[in-house]
């Protein structure tokens, strides 16, 4: 399985800014018991029912859960459209756990690990009161796939699935999936086992939306979902309203949502965003407030604003096809030299220094402590560093450093060329437009020696990480593993990893993580931080509940009226 | 033989210089004698003047004072560094990104105008800033005069099919922004560089913006010098050239070149001070001077999302940007007006 390098290109310039910030009511009768299920706390002062007002910077990619590939979109999405297993709505691990939502139990596995079978929940309808059916659920994915969806190779593990894409033809089959509309059954076949296959199955691409939508971009009139809320008086362009959805049935693990109404507006002012949240006229934002008025917003509202590490890593890739850094000691010295308290800086703080590749909330993630390199929050060795560099033999060799022109990526690479020049090289930064990026550095023939990179995930299973670093990835163009990390140990432990039960796979995974940092394949720096700021009405205490993977769950927030 | 018919030997005779002039019995004062004349009494012009020379000195000494004063390169980051001032220990930038503000003189010459964001100093990147935006203003307009010089001419002497095959190349170049172009340009060779066999430039050297900005700015000067050589042509002078037989060559660089340059000299502060202007938008758009390489442009972009914790990092060098421009404009009036034969500065005293 591979996934689509798309999630780096959107997320990184998407993501960087999302949060959430909500403001509702909630808190009916049955919320203390859901929300104890889902492993929340009781909301209390909150009422039940009421509106919130959201700002988004921007309009989300697609409103169409077969395309969209954004944390905007996702964020929304989530509370329209539920896949057949998704993620438990809660804070941390819990949140990462899945459960399922429109089946009756977790996918039934084969022995040999290729076979899915599940039995989808009865009397399911969606919002606009129509039956699901089994069929749907192909169909739904047949869409993703003749949409050509970002998504869409993370669907090639299921018989058949390639081809129906490369076809290109609506009326065709994947036959790897098999449905009964009168029994409820579903069946899915692998042509190869893939631990990670569950998660895949609750990516927002796999939704289940009527069988008789069209097969064309929906975002100006979504279809109906089975989710806690659905669309109503979409603006392209300007913002959409999320009305509760009376369909929605009880599913352990997802609570019903609190507010009656959620009024999502873009607004790509960013300040007045802030502003508009100090005065309580907006309940939350998604971005981060800018820099400059972070301060402001940590020191006077810092009753009303928190940070959290997500499901990211940041770090530079290191060509090993490229000289210098072919030579394992010159990659070593980067690690050695990287002062990872500095680069914290130049996020404003909302970067988490780590020495990882793999995020803190990701399964498989065991601490390497100590960092080989020293600890990320201590200073750098960059004497060292230079001596090592000059053993190589390499000092005074030219290295150019590539970045794109947002921010983080200008500062963070401009300090590496810095940090590269002090431990003797000639190094300058080569600066990209954004939107070219990754493809650029992704080309072989670029030829790129170092640079910026980054990634969040699409689920939280290392896969979602490791493939970025597993040889089996490298590819001529587009190519997401840019370093051309190509350790035959590397290979063999994740292919075998990537066959099992995360449950089975997390330890190797650990391990995997380790080895990357130990022969500096990488040099990690951070995982990045995002934030909640909300209007004083949000219960912030009870009613912002951060999911790992869809950030602020707007079905759990919460106004005080 | 050579001929100036130059705008300022052709004053007339009410010009209140040339009667005083007469009038004192001094002889000899050619045309850019007087011209000079009236630009050292020109009390506006003059002190403008001297402001930009003062920037170009300042910018010359941009690596002494980084050396001796600052201690410091425009690039290098001290993003965990911490200095002393007055006593106190101060983090170059803050845990939460905010860079140290203008220390002045409280740190011995360090940070005297603040930190950006990843720890530089900002005067010496000013100053080497400074370097970089007068080098390419003053050697992108050199490049605009040669090119429009050469095509104004060619245009205007040959007339007819060279001239509508130039002329409509400059019309094309005018409808588009100047910005525009210079985005277009500078993205796509900020990659690779430039390479046209013998001449290579690299996608980060300066000459990159350099050479944008000198032949997009090509339009606004080549268009009044062809209009001047089309009337020039029909002159006398050229006239009793091409009948001594002179060739095509030589009327163009004996007669009507030297005709031109009262017309390009007014017109070079005016281009000097748009090529500085020009190459600050397109580095504030990331199309122009490179990272790290400082210049006001990228000085200023890079202050904007800092623009309420820090605004020294906007203002230091838009105030350079501001007065550098101003005092090009200012003097290039002055020099406009002495070389202007109806010009209203008296010569005499």
């Amino acid at each position: 399985m591979g996934s689509s390098p798309l999630k780096r290109f959107t997320a990184a310039a998407v993501t960087l800014g999302a949060g959430l910030a909500i403001a509702a009511c909630g808190g009916g009768e049955d919320s203390a018991e859901e929300d104890a299920a889902a492993g929340q706390e009781a909301t209390t002062g909150a009422s039940a029912g009421g509106k919130a007002m959201v700002n988004y910077t921007s309009f989300p990619d697609y409103l169409d859960p077969a395309l969209s590939y954004t944390q905007e979109g996702w964020n929304t999405l989530s509370t329209v459209y539920t896949p057949l297993v998704t993620f438990r709505r809660a804070e941390g691990a819990e949140g990462a756990e899945l459960v399922p939502a429109l089946v009756q139990e977790m996918p039934e596995v084969s022995e040999d690990g290729k076979t899915y079978s599940m039995t989808l929940r009865e009397r399911l309808e969606y919002s606009d009161g129509k039956p699901v059916k089994a069929s749907d659920f192909e169909r739904s994915l047949q869409r993703a796939l003749i949409l050509q969806s970002g998504g869409s190779s993370f669907y090639f593990d299921i018989e058949g699935a390639e081809e129906y894409f490369e076809g290109g033809k609506a009326k065709g089959d994947i036959r790897g999936i098999t449905a009964d509309d009168e029994t409820g059954e579903i069946t899915i076949k692998l042509k190869t086992p893939n631990g990670a296959f569950p998660y895949i199955l609750s990516m927002p691409f796999a939704s289940v939306v009527p069988g008789d939508t069209p097969f064309e971009n929906q975002t100006k009139n979504p279809p109906p979902g089975v989710g806690p809320y659905r669309f109503q008086n979409v603006r392209q362009g300007r913002g959409y309203e999320l009305v509760r959805n009376e369909n929605f049935p009880e599913i352990e693990g997802l609570p019903e949502p609190k507010l009656d109404r959620i009024e999502v507006e873009i607004k790509k002012n960013q300040r007045r965003q802030v502003q508009d949240v100090i005065q309580n006229k907006v309940d939350w934002i998604v971005d981060p407030p800018p820099a400059d008025q972070l301060r402001e917003v940590k020191a006077e509202y810092s009753d009303r604003y928190e940070e959290y590490v997500t499901n990211s890593t940041y770090y530079y890739f290191m060509n090993h096809r490229v000289a210098p850094f072919d030579n394992p000691e010159v990659r070593k010295a980067v690690n050695y030299a990287i002062d990872k308290r500095a680069l914290a800086r130049l996020f404003g703080g909302l970067l988490e220094p780590g020495c990882n590749f793999l995020p803190p909330g990701m399964q498989g993630y065991e601490k390497i402590d100590p960092c080989p390199y020293g600890d990320p929050n201590e200073a750098p060795q960059v004497d060292k560093a230079r001596q090592m560099i000059k053993d190589a033999g390499v000092a005074g060799d030219e290295v150019f450093v590539y970045g794109n022109g947002e921010d983080p990526s200008r500062p963070t690479t401009e300090y590496l060329a810095d940090v590269l020049n002090q431990i003797g090289f000639e190094a300058k930064p080569r600066i990209i437009e954004a939107s070219v990026y990754f493809q650029t550095v992704g080309n072989q023939k670029t030829n790129a020696q170092i640079g910026f990179a980054n990634w969040f995930q699409d689920f939280p299973h290392p896969q979602n990480f490791m493939f970025l670093v597993d040889p089996a990835s490298i590819q001529n163009t587009n190519n997401p593993n840019l370093g051309n990390v190509e350790d035959p140990e590397i290979r063999k432990a994740l292919k075998e990893a990537s066959q099992q039960p995360i449950e089975e796979a997390a330890n190797r995974y650990a391990e995997v993580d380790r080895q990357l940092i130990a022969e500096a394949h990488v040099a990690p720096y951070g995982h990045r931080k995002l934030t909640n700021f909300v209007s004083e009405r949000v219960d912030f205490e009870n009613c912002t509940v951060t999911h790992p993977v869809y950030d602020l769950d707007l079905t759990q927030l919460c106004v005080t009226e | 033989m050579t001929t100036h018919q130059d705008p300022a030997t052709a004053l007339p005779a009410a010009d209140p210089g040339e009667i005083e002039h007469a009038a004192t019995g001094r002889t000899g004062a050619g045309p850019w004698h007087l011209a000079a004349r009236r630009l050292r009494r020109n009390r506006v012009a003059l002190p403008f003047g001297a402001l930009f020379l003062l920037l170009v000195a300042i910018a010359l000494l941009a690596p002494a004072f980084g050396e001796s004063v600052a201690k410091t390169g425009p690039n290098t980051n001290h993003l965990s560094d911490t200095i002393t001032v007055r006593g106190q220990e101060r983090n170059v930038v803050e845990l939460d990104g905010v860079p140290i503000g203008p220390q002045y003189l409280a740190a011995k010459g360090r940070y005297m105008l603040g930190a950006d964001g990843n720890g530089r100093d900002v005067m010496v990147r000013l100053l080497y800033g400074a370097r970089n935006s007068l080098f390419i203003g003053l050697t992108a307009s050199l490049i605009t005069t040669v090119l429009a010089v050469t095509v104004g001419l060619l245009a205007g002497y040959y007339r007819g099919p060279v001239d509508a095959v130039i002329s409509r190349t400059l019309d094309s170049l005018w409808a588009f922004p100047p910005v525009l172009i210079g985005v277009a340009l500078g993205v796509s060779l900020a990659l690779g560089g430039l390479d046209l066999g013998l001449f290579q430039v690299r996608g980060n050297s300066l000459w990159i913006p350099t050479l944008i900005i000198g032949v997009v700015s090509v339009v606004y000067l080549a268009r009044p010098i062809r209009g001047q050589v089309l009337s020039l042509r029909e002159k006398e002078f050229v006239e009793a050239a091409r009948a001594h037989g002179a060739s095509d060559l030589q009327i163009m660089t004996r007669e009507l070149l030297p005709n031109l340059v009262s017309t390009v000299l007014t017109f070079l502060p005016v281009l000097v001070a748009n090529a500085i202007l020009l190459e600050a938008a397109l580095s504030f758009l990331g199309a122009g001077v490179q990272p790290p390489d400082p210049s006001w442009g990228t000085m200023l972009a890079n202050g904007v999302n800092l623009l309420i914790t820090s605004p020294h990092l906007t203002i230091a060098p838009g105030a350079m940007l501001v007065l550098t421009v101003l005092s090009l404009n200012v003097f290039g009036d002055g020099v406009r007006d002495a070389l202007d034969p109806r010009s209203r500065v008296k010569i005499g005293t």
